[in-house]
């Protein structure tokens, strides 16, 4: 069985979302929860930063498309980062550059937060 | 002269050399057209160019243009290669917007497209040394062209492969997952993440159906005017994938709504769910392959949500069934458990349930030394409602015999017990009599029960005074008891509809007559050896045919 871990973890008024290891059908819930826990804590501002994830299915995708609207809404984002090209292949084939914003690095990601909350 | 030709010649020759290195020295389809107008702009003095290639449908389309205003390219007609006037329409164009060079690009296989030129500056026209020139260049532009073509097809169908292997493995992972499922609620989770991952959608809707009914498994859409949608228009009609231009009639209220696709979710051809999408947040259309990816997944998807369901009902019907065997046991021990015997008469008696729980009783109860008390009843209908009312009876009738009553009275008694606590058309036809060991006597009550046989000499005497059946009105009018003698040898039978009535594989009864011709034959024997005959004559006659009502036989015979 692969594994998957997904850490929550805060800077400044950001959340940052560490994922490890395989996001598939089968692990997709945990993530999940994640998202559940930060609605329910209403902090709609998140980085998912992917340095230690292998693979995503498109299940895992998918949780992202789930969440990304409510976040919009509330005037937060999910922003992408730190992504192995393997990983960002998947996300590319699918179309996901015109809806996400990727970055390099986490920090990127949390400034442009940064920017937009003093704009 | 000699010179200046020899110079010439080599520039052009050092030109097309440059040319060659340079545009073969990408795989760029964009930069090798860009070269050729450049080289010829440079080598003619030109300002105005583009090139026209030939896609993949046929259709001429302009590919890359330079000091051409936007009217002018947009003004190149829609021409396909094989039409037949599709040269002449070019001629035209040219004319028209006065290009002077219209030269075909030619690869070893096929022609490419055209290379239109403008007038050249110096205002001299181009001599055949220039079209000469063009020719070579064109030639080794032409290759780099193709290959630059075929370039791209490449990584067009590489990324189609891609596609499809993500596809695939989207598939893999599911089939894995859903297949350790049993929650439906989880099922469709999975099954929304994986669609709106791979689809880009945000909106979307999950729904299982059964005859009349939809249940939204998941669901973005408003649920409301869904419902409303589908019962205009009927869920079970969606047999195949439905795309948003197909959306019209009667399906227009659905892309009114911003559905784009109906995918249904079927089993053995029968559609027992629908995938609903909304509009993909890339502006893409549904592709074939999309759809059939759909398709696939809700496939996957629709056999584990049935798996979920059966493997539900399995568990509600191991549970009920075990709840009957508890029942059956509870009512098995409501009926005499062993018979007791008498020194002036033998009892034999056997019952048996059509069903796990039966609506047939009978009781046997030892009054005092010499007096015993025996009952027979049928409530009507089966199963379990009939069981429930069948331990009623039960009840009434030990307390009823708790207080010695004359038979008679304790009857209405029992009528009065029965009407008050049963609905509206349930009944019990119930025959009572106690047998009187001093005196060799039997008193009776039939309430509507069929009549048990006495069988002396010979003869059979049906038992048949009472009054009517239990349950249906309080007693108004009395019963009424008999008592006759018995003598020695005498046989009482007594029965319920089980046994007159038991079916052959052909749908006929076994009849009154038959078991008095029985009994008449088998009276000489034991109680038992008769109760046995008959047993094992409905046995014989019913072969084949499942036991449709409860059967319940007792045997008196006075020794």
């Amino acid at each position: 069985m692969a594994d998957f871990n997904v850490n929550l973890r805060d800077v400044g008024n950001v959340s940052i979302i560490d994922v490890k290891g395989y996001l598939d059908a089968h692990t997709a819930p945990e993530l999940e929860n994640v998202f559940n826990k930060l609605l329910d804590g209403k902090q709609f501002k998140v980085v998912v930063n992917f340095n230690d994830l292998k693979y995503i299915s498109s299940a895992g995708l998918g949780v992202f498309m789930a969440y990304v609207e409510t976040m919009r809404e509330n005037k937060g984002d999910i922003k992408f980062s730190n992504m192995k090209e393997s990983v960002y292949n998947i996300f590319d084939l699918l179309g996901f550059p015109i809806l996400y914003e990727f970055y390099k690095e986490e920090l990127e990601a949390i400034q442009k937060f940064n920017l937009q909350g003093q704009a | 002269m000699q010179t200046q030709d020899n110079n010439a010649t080599l520039r052009n020759f050092a030109a097309l050399v440059d040319f060659s290195n340079l545009v073969n020295s990408s795989l760029d389809i964009n930069f090798a057209l860009s070269n050729i107008l450049l080289t010829c702009f440079g080598k003619f003095h030109t300002t105005k160019g583009m090139t026209v290639l030939i896609d993949d449908d046929g259709l001429l389309k302009v590919s890359a243009a330079k000091g051409i205003n936007k009217e002018i390219i947009n003004a190149f007609p829609k021409v396909y290669a094989q039409d037949k006037d599709s040269l002449e329409k070019i001629e035209n164009y040219i004319k028209e917007f006065n290009f002077p060079i219209c030269m075909q690009i030619k690869s070893s296989e096929a022609t490419k497209g055209y290379l239109i030129l403008g007038n050249r500056l110096t205002n001299k026209p181009y001599e055949q040394e220039d079209l000469d020139f063009l020719n070579t260049l064109l030639n080794v532009g032409a290759t780099a062209i193709e290959n630059s073509l075929i370039v791209e097809k490449l990584k067009k169908v590489n990324r189609n492969l891609d596609g499809k292997v993500n596809q695939l493995s989207s598939l893999f992972d599911l089939s894995k997952e859903f297949s350790g499922i049993l929650q439906t609620e989880t099922i469709g989770k999975l099954l929304v993440y994986s669609l709106i991952g791979q689809m880009l959608v945000s909106k979307y809707s999950v729904i299982t159906c059964s005859e009349n009914s939809i249940t939204f498994l998941e669901n973005r859409f408003d649920e409301e005017s869904l419902r409303i949608a589908f019962k205009k228009c009927d869920s079970n009609k969606f047999v195949k994938p439905v795309s948003s231009e197909e959306m019209i009639g009667e399906l227009k209220i659905f892309s009114d709504l911003g559905v784009d696709l109906i995918v249904p979710m079927q089993i053995k051809n029968e559609t027992k769910g629908l995938i609903i999408l909304g509009k993909r947040k890339n502006n893409l259309q549904y592709t074939r392959s999309d759809i059939e990816f759909v398709s696939s997944v809700g496939s996957l998807a629709i056999i584990s949500i049935e798996n979920a369901r059966l493997f539900k009902e399995t568990l509600e019907k191991q549970r009920l069934e075990k709840d009957l065997e508890t029942a059956r046991n509870i009512q098995k021990n409501l009926l005499p458990k062993k018979i007791p015997q008498f020194s002036n008469i033998e009892i034999a008696a056997y019952n048996s349930s059509a069903r796990m729980v039966g609506g047939d009783y009978f009781d046997i109860v030892k009054f005092d030394q010499d007096k015993i008390l025996i009952a027979v009843a049928d409530v009507s209908g089966k199963g379990v409602p009939a069981a429930l009312l069948m331990a009623n009876l039960q009840a009434f009738l030990k307390s009823i015999c708790k207080q010695k009553l004359p038979l008679s009275e304790a009857t209405n008694l029992m009528n009065d017990l029965v009407a008050e606590n049963t609905t509206l058309g349930s009944f019990i036809t119930f025959f009572w009599g106690i047998f009187d060991n001093a005196k060799n006597e039997f008193t009776y009550v039939n309430a509507g029960h069929n009549p048990p046989l006495h069988v002396y000499n010979g003869k059979i005497d049906k038992l048949k005074k009472g009054g009517m059946i239990l349950g249906v009105l309080p007693t108004t009018v009395p019963y009424i008891s008999d008592t006759i003698k018995l003598n020695s040898k005498d046989t009482i039978v007594l029965f319920t509809d089980g046994i007159t009535e038991a079916m052959n594989i052909n749908g006929e009864e076994f009849t009154d007559e038959n078991l008095e011709g029985l009994v008449l034959k088998a009276a000489n024997n034991s109680s038992e050896e008769i109760l046995e005959s008959i047993k094992l004559a409905v046995e014989e006659y019913t072969v084949g045919a499942e036991q449709s009502d409860d059967i319940t036989c007792l045997v008196l015979k006075v020794k």
